[in-house]
């Protein structure tokens, strides 16, 4: 059997106004985000490598995760591949929606972020695609100044 | 059926504990860097002081505080790479603000149980990215019910302990007041510190009202910062150091979360947690045998009611020793030489670093300017926190 989502407020003899966690939150991209949306609101993209062995960070850290050591920003094209892919069809609150969200690997880097796919007729794993960027001044410095990706 | 259960503790240990390495952040609010990046920085400097690279490190136990002051669910896991945890067993451990000495008791198991030889101690806390203020979080730890519909403020709650802790053992705000003076003036030593600064007594007494008797240089600050702690078996300890620190005893205990239903005049849970810690470690006379104390010092007049709950003075009687000079740096009993969460700052988790890492630096005869003037062996730290319930403490001597 499969439970019915019923109305909690019902279950109380006083029903209740609900409640709210009334805090918000000014998070912080890091040194090495904070760099990264520097660059990308010039139209550049960065990653960062280790020095010690060269493993290739997208996106950029400033430091290793495996050695400990520093890493160094170097750049890139921000294209990439996409290596695996969904077509989401009901949102969070489960109504109707459709988009193309995909695991693209970065070229020239060791890494991989999530996104949008869009103008795309048909998506298949091993797929070329390129970042679509916001307009500078409409940036604010998190991954949706990467509007979209498309195929190259 | 009866199940004859053989009362009290057990301490069948598979290897003792040593402390060979620490390092920390400055305290401050810090908007640049990531939590990840705070940790990344206290455990490399915590590496190279043990002479250790990451990857002898076997385990890793993370000690942060509420997921909302990050605002980050499963925190422990976000902050996991900046800690040293990738691909290898990574714990969480998380007792509110007792969290800075109860993540070096949680390292302290995974080495005497015999499971690891080598564990990090890593602990976290970012406070300013929590708006409109940080304090806001607490709102969330009272009962929904019976509690919040008040708006309930940490500041009272100290508030009314303090009145309580005044009223029974008649003791003056001057004499408290004391205890802000003194540790915002070690701090001065201290290259971590937030609000390191000479003040005086008559400053104390005239700042900001806050929830009196709380006045504001009564409180130490929110802030930002990471600690790390080396813990190693023996064998790994000799090829190290000539001198590691030894963590001797361990205790941690909780009270009732129906805080109104106790008297707030003296600390139970702390009282409790130095005992279980004190009988493992065989001090008997704490006052005497103890050389150096941490107790946590998120309020002056909490330091005060630490050190009764940890036996280092009767009740009512520390504001005397601190009136005398006992519990300054250069005292018979030196009380947060580090200058402590008034004078540092108090990034609750990473309070470890004025806590435990303290009593370690101190005990290795590492604490720079900060060195207490007299020979230490034995010392204690304390933390507190949850909803003002839980004590924990560390004892480490650096004698076998
Ligand atoms: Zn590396």
């Amino acid at each position: 059997m499969i439970e019915k989502i019923v109305d909690p407020e019902k279950m109380r003899h006083f029903p209740p106004k609900g409640g709210k966690i009334e805090l918000y939150w000014v998070y912080t991209s890091g040194r090495a985000g904070e760099e990264f949306f520097r660059k990308l609101r010039e139209g550049k993209f960065i990653a960062a490598k280790c020095k010690k062995c060269g493993h290739r960070y997208f996106p950029p850290r400033i430091y290793c995760e495996f050695d400990f050591s520093e890493t160094e920003f170097y750049e890139i094209t921000g294209e990439g591949c996409v290596e695996a892919f969904t077509v989401a069809t009901l949102d969070l609150n489960e109504e109707p929606m459709e988009e193309v969200i995909a695991m693209i690997k970065l070229d020239n880097t060791d890494g991989k972020i999530i996104h949008v796919i869009k103008d795309a007729k048909e998506v298949c794993i091993g797929m070329k695609v390129r970042p679509v960027l916001r307009r500078p001044e409409e940036m604010k410095g998190n991954i949706s100044d990467i509007a979209y990706y498309k195929p190259v | 059926m009866e199940v004859e259960i053989v009362k009290g503790l057990k301490f069948h240990k598979k290897q003792d504990v040593a402390i060979v390495g620490a390092g920390m952040t400055t305290f401050k609010r810090r908007l640049l860097e990531t939590g990840k990046e705070l940790s990344y920085f206290a455990v490399k400097q915590a590496l190279e002081e043990a002479g250790l690279d990451i990857k002898d490190i076997e385990m890793v136990v993370m000690g942060s505080a509420p997921d909302a002051f990050d605002g980050t669910a499963l925190k422990g896991e976000y902050l996991l790479d900046g800690a040293g945890g990738s691909d290898r067993p990574y714990l969480r451990v998380f007792v509110g603000g007792g969290t800075g000495v109860f993540a070096p008791i949680a390292g302290y198991w995974h080495v005497a149980s015999g499971l690891a030889d080598v564990c990090l101690v890593v602990c976290e806390e970012k406070m300013s990215c929590c708006h409109p203020h940080p304090q806001s979080a607490f709102k969330y730890i009272w009962d929904p019910i019976l509690d919040r519909p008040l708006k309930p403020n940490l500041i009272w709650i100290f508030a009314l302990e303090m009145r309580r802790y005044m009223h029974v053992n008649n003791i003056r705000h001057e004499d408290i007041a004391l205890v802000s003076v003194k540790n915002k003036a070690n701090a001065l030593d201290h290259p971590c510190a937030q609000v390191a600064e000479k003040i005086t007594v008559e400053d104390v007494l005239n700042s900001e009202p806050m929830a009196l008797p709380v006045r504001r240089l009564d409180v130490s600050p929110p802030s930002d910062g990471a600690a790390a702690l080396i813990m190693v078996a023996p064998h790994i300890a000799r090829q190290l150091t000539d001198e590691p620190v030894w963590v001797t005893g361990v205790g941690w205990a909780l009270d009732t979360t129906h805080w109104t239903n106790r008297d707030l005049y003296f600390p139970r849970y702390v009282a409790e947690a130095a005992k279980m810690a004190y009988r493992m470690a065989h001090i008997t006379d704490p006052r005497k045998q103890i050389d150096v104390a941490e107790p946590y010092d998120p309020f002056d007049y909490k330091e005060l009611h630490h050190m009764e709950g940890l036996g280092l003075a009767k009740k009512g009687e520390a504001p005397i020793l601190t009136r005398e000079g006992v519990t300054a740096r250069d005292g018979d009993l030196p009380v947060c030489p580090s200058g402590g969460l008034l004078g540092v700052g108090n990034p609750i988790a990473a309070t470890m670093g004025v806590k435990a890492c303290e009593i370690y630096w101190q005990l290795a005869y590492r604490a720079g300017k900060r060195q207490v003037a007299k020979e230490v062996t034995t010392g204690v730290c304390q933390a507190w926190g949850d909803l003002m319930q839980v004590g924990t403490v560390m004892v480490m001597s650096n004698k076998r």
